[in-house]
């Protein structure tokens, strides 16, 4: 019973979506409507679904006084001045809510992806090898939509470039990502599929209860 | 010249070499030039069709990680349909900081222009969980889904939701996208409820796009800080107001435009250790090669 | 006059900029204190966007005619008893519903919003048009099958089907190229508007300079 019922309503909720798509009757509709005004408060119980896991690895780490506890109290200390603020505000954003995430979260998220700029140029450098004619192409093509994307190219190029870089883009490239569109949502459906009649079932855990 | 030695500098020594590259057209700016590109002009040309009695949906879907690319696009969407007092529902369906990036950038444009009232001809309706229940909401009722305001207030006397109740009010759902939140707009809005969709999205998601904007699945793309850079070209050329407020030096320093100097060295300084990495590891085997022979 | 803000936004950016350098616990800090605002960050958004104009003001404020809203109240709070040991199994109740509601709108996404929009806009003119028009069509055409058979597994890639699959990897290969040369651009945009603060919104002002 405890992996039959959620089976059966994997099923049913699953398949609902698809038959109010193609039935055009009024009744299935409404019901539709409201499982899509459920499924965003749904949703957004979900969304901090992991932060109780975190807080229990943390508070473990504490109490264990583990290697790097010190940071687990920032972690938890962080996590809970942006989760009081987010609760009292109420409706709305609080304004020291902003406050917070413009000069705080923002700039720690921006720089932390901004590293990766200098990771790609040392990996530019370093790794970037015309090794077969398969890595040639790439790093041909790599070459002319970078100085396609740059007004140098232009300059340079007497203006060819940025049609040529463009043809790039709209021909091979789109051809390609056609391609692996088609397969990768090909592949994503059969899967739903599996997950829908029940041939699938990992995301429902171990079973061992 | 060792050319082992040379591949194997510090990376600490690359990443100097990138930093002065960045930093050095930030200090002195350059000013090079941009050319809009086709798929930019088509959301360009949508919005100059559009005027008071249209409304359209900005959808705020990124966060910080991509603010320096989708910022200067925002803002220059945001002036062109203020321009041309389309009624605009800003809105955010990205988690990470999608309506914090929304509340930071409308005000502020909005102040630019004279007569603009908040819940007459703009609102932003904030963030809603659920990204695909979220958008086959609005098919129905997009007050349904958004019963209050960013901060709370009710929007069922907004005037500016009079005319836009659901999507066949809308004229064009513009998302501002760092992913997958984008691609829904596309393969679920446009495809079900056949509302024109344009994407503005980091580089990163851009050539995948181009599948999507040959299709027709997306009316327009903007990929990128090049994207936002065109657009504000577009914008510049065509509105005297922009011109004059490009020429601003807070917004100037700010703009796509500015950004595309540093994108230029920078691309440059990667073209050359693309290019030279290749030449040092061709002489490098051909070192070993003759050391092997000797 | 520099703000609070200013500094405070500046000193953590240089915070995760040292890990350039090496790793180091102001780094270490950083990294920290982001993972637990950006969690904290989450439930104060839940609650602030959704749950409370969406869930609690008319579940509490009009008990009658929003009783119903109990189901997903219910379906929400049971995720969480993935926690308790003893009813951990009661979470995949939610999970259920969660995962079924999701898996069936991305069917659709997939299979409507994709797989036919996509494979009708490849059947492209061959005839009528202009002569480098059909050539693109051809290449592009030719493009998209190879690389859907290079992706066929269920045979091996040898004899005509292995040098098609070559040809669909040769377009693989641009297409990341490109992909290769836009992130790049992605990356560099990320550094410019790090930079772009340090310099125009912190320094400047600090200095005096315009």
């Amino acid at each position: 019973m405890r992996r039959t019922i959620p089976l059966a309503l994997t099923f049913i909720v699953g398949l609902y979506p698809i038959l109010a798509f193609f039935v055009p009757d009024v009744r299935i509709a409404h019901a539709n409507d409201w499982l899509d005004e459920a499924l965003v408060i749904v949703a957004a119980f979900a969304l901090p679904l992991g932060t109780v896991n975190v807080i229990m690895t943390n508070t473990s780490k504490l109490k264990k006084k583990a290697r790097g506890w010190q940071y687990s109290i920032v972690l938890l200390a962080g996590l809970a001045i942006m989760a009081i603020y987010g609760l009292i505000g109420g409706t709305g954003v609080d304004p020291k809510f902003q406050w917070m995430f413009v000069n705080m979260v923002s700039p720690l998220q921006s720089t932390m992806f901004a590293l990766l700029s200098f990771y790609v140029a040392s990996a530019a450098y370093r790794a970037f090898r015309a090794r077969n004619v398969e890595a040639t192409i790439l790093l041909i093509a790599a070459i002319i939509v970078m100085m396609g994307r740059i007004p140098f190219g232009d300059m340079i190029t007497g203006g060819r470039m940025t049609p040529l870089s463009e043809w790039i883009m709209s021909i091979p490239n789109a051809a390609a990502q056609r391609g692996i569109i088609i397969g990768a949502a090909l592949g994503a459906a059969s899967m739903s599929i599996r997950i829908i009649l029940g041939i699938e079932t990992t995301y429902l855990g171990s079973g061992k209860d | 010249m060792n050319a082992k030695k040379l591949l194997n500098v510090d990376r600490r020594v690359i990443y100097l070499l990138v930093a002065i590259g960045a930093l050095i057209p930030i200090i002195r700016p350059i000013g090079l030039p941009t050319v809009p590109t086709e798929p930019v002009w088509k959301l360009f040309n949508k919005i100059e069709e559009l005027g008071p009695d249209d409304a359209v949906i900005i959808s705020f879907d990124y966060g910080p990680s991509s603010e320096p690319e989708l910022n200067p696009m925002a803002q220059a969407i945001l002036r062109h349909c203020f321009a041309r007092r389309v009624k605009v529902l800003v809105m955010a369906l990205f988690p990470l900081g999608g309506v914090n990036m929304a509340i930071d950038q409308l005000d502020g444009i909005a102040d630019e222009f004279e007569g603009l009232e908040y819940g007459v001809d703009y609102v932003n309706l904030g963030y809603k969980d659920g990204a695909q229940a979220a958008m086959k909401r609005m098919d129905i009722s997009i007050q349904a889904l958004f019963p209050t305001d960013v901060n709370g207030d009710p929007v069922d006397d907004m005037p500016v939701m009079t005319g836009a109740r659901n999507y066949d009010d809308i004229s064009v759902v513009i998302s501002l996208a760092t992913g997958i939140i984008g691609e829904y707009w596309v393969n679920l809005v446009n495809a079900q409820f056949g509302v024109p969709v344009a994407v503005g999205c980091t580089a990163v998601s851009a050539p995948k796009y181009y599948a999507y904007l040959r299709a027709g699945q997306m009316m327009s793309m903007l990929g990128g800080l090049k994207g936002g850079s065109e657009y504000e070209k577009l914008l510049v050329d065509k509105y005297d107001f922009a011109r004059e407020l490009y020429e601003e030096p807070d917004v100037k320093a700010r703009s796509a435009m500015a950004g595309m100097d540093v994108q230029s060295i920078v691309h440059m300084i990667i073209i050359f250790f693309i290019i030279f990495g290749n030449a040092m590891y061709f002489l490098m085997k051909k070192q070993e090669k003759e050391e092997k022979e000797r | 006059m520099v703000s609070f803000g200013v500094w405070l936004n500046a000193f953590l950016t240089l915070c995760i900029l040292s890990f350039l350098y090496k790793d180091n616990p102001f780094f270490r800090f950083a990294e920290s204190l982001f993972a637990g605002m950006s969690l904290g960050y989450y439930i104060g958004l839940a609650n602030q966007q959704t749950l409370m104009p969406n869930l609690f003001r008319p579940l509490f404020g009009d008990f009658a005619g929003n009783f119903v809203l109990i189901i997903p109240m219910a379906l929400g709070i049971l995720l969480y008893f993935r926690y308790i040991p003893k009813v951990a199994w009661m979470a995949r109740i939610a999970l259920a519903v969660y995962i079924g509601y999701y898996i069936g709108v991305m069917f659709l996404q997939k299979l409507h919003g994709e797989v036919l929009p996509q494979s009708s806009d490849t059947i492209l003119q061959l005839r009528g048009i202009g002569g480098l028009e059909i050539l693109w069509n051809v290449i592009f055409i030719a493009g998209v099958f190879s690389v859907l058979l290079y992706f066929y597994f269920s045979a091996e890639h040898k004899g005509v089907l292995g040098k098609v699959s070559r040809i669909g990897v040769w377009f693989l290969m641009i297409s990341f190229g490109a992909s290769f040369g836009y992130t790049i651009m992605a990356r560099i945009s990320l550094l410019m508007g790090r930079f772009s603060f340090l310099v125009n919104d912190w320094i400047r002002p600090l200095i005096g300079a315009s």
